[in-house]
């Protein structure tokens, strides 16, 4: 059962970073997003962004994670924009109540 | 309100470990697509089901080996989803009664535990969790079908 069902992609133009997050963000891949995206969600010199439009499932553990990205980010006052949620999605952002601190970035 | 009689069931067992999650959504899907589900109800299922199965992979064993069984009673318009484990304990019945959304919280505030019992709640009709001190941890889960009109 190792056939990966969640991938990232990276490009960077500058300063500007993209992750580009692909597939299912469960809890199978949920420790090496984490790992994945520490030194980048703790690195102030660039402007980060993710790119959810391929992201075709998340629940409380891929959304924990976003969560920890968002503060770290906020606690530097480094620049983070999340874009392109798809509508399942967003509805759970909606739910839970985590929307406002996406749309204040 | 369904017949019990006209129930049918299937049961699924998965190892308590990550990677098997998925087969849970998998067969969610092709059971709901089947009923008749509209395909965001069968996504909110999908993350209900994943939050009972990722509770129980997480907190119910202490030791390597345990077991995850996931019934599906189909009804007639309505599914019904059982996860159940038999692990050491586990304090869900406790987490229920936590709040888990943040629509008030300042973002330094936040805490992530307790959030998959509030989507499970928010998800479905129905929800039910019953926790058995050493013998396990069984969530009941409901919901039913709405028709697709309703949503356009």
């Amino acid at each position: 059962m190792n056939g990966k069902k969640f991938n990232v992609e990276t490009t960077q133009e500058g300063n500007q970073l993209t992750v580009f997050l692909q597939g299912e963000l469960d809890l199978a891949a949920a420790s090496e997003f984490r790992s994945f995206m520490e030194p980048l969600a703790n690195d102030g010199e660039v402007s980060l962004i993710l790119d959810l439009s391929k992201l075709t499932y998340i629940d409380s553990t891929g959304i924990g994670i976003l969560i920890s990205i968002l503060k770290a980010r906020s606690e530097m006052n480094a620049p983070l924009q999340v874009v392109h949620i798809p509508a399942q999605v967003q509805k759970l952002f909606d739910m839970i109540g985590i929307s406002k601190f996406l749309a204040s970035n | 309100m369904a017949d019990v009689n006209l129930q049918q069931q299937v049961r699924l067992s998965i190892p308590a470990q990550a990677e098997y999650v998925d087969l849970v959504r998998l067969t969610l899907y092709g059971i709901a697509h089947q009923m008749g589900f509209s395909f965001e109800d069968i996504e909110d299922m999908k993350v209900a089901v994943s939050e009972a199965c990722n509770n129980a992979v997480l907190y119910a064993y202490k030791r390597d080996g345990g077991i995850v069984d996931i019934v599906f009673n189909v009804g007639d318009q309505e599914l019904e989803l059982v996860i159940r484990d038999e692990g050491e304990s586990f304090d869900a019945e406790e987490k229920t009664q936590e709040p888990g959304a943040w629509h008030d919280t300042p973002l330094e505030d936040v805490e992530t535990g307790g959030l998959g019992f509030y989507l499970m709640q928010a998800l479905m009709d129905d929800l039910e969790v019953n926790s058995m001190e050493g013998r396990g941890t069984e969530v009941r889960m409901k919901k039913s079908i709405t028709f697709s009109e309703e949503h356009q």
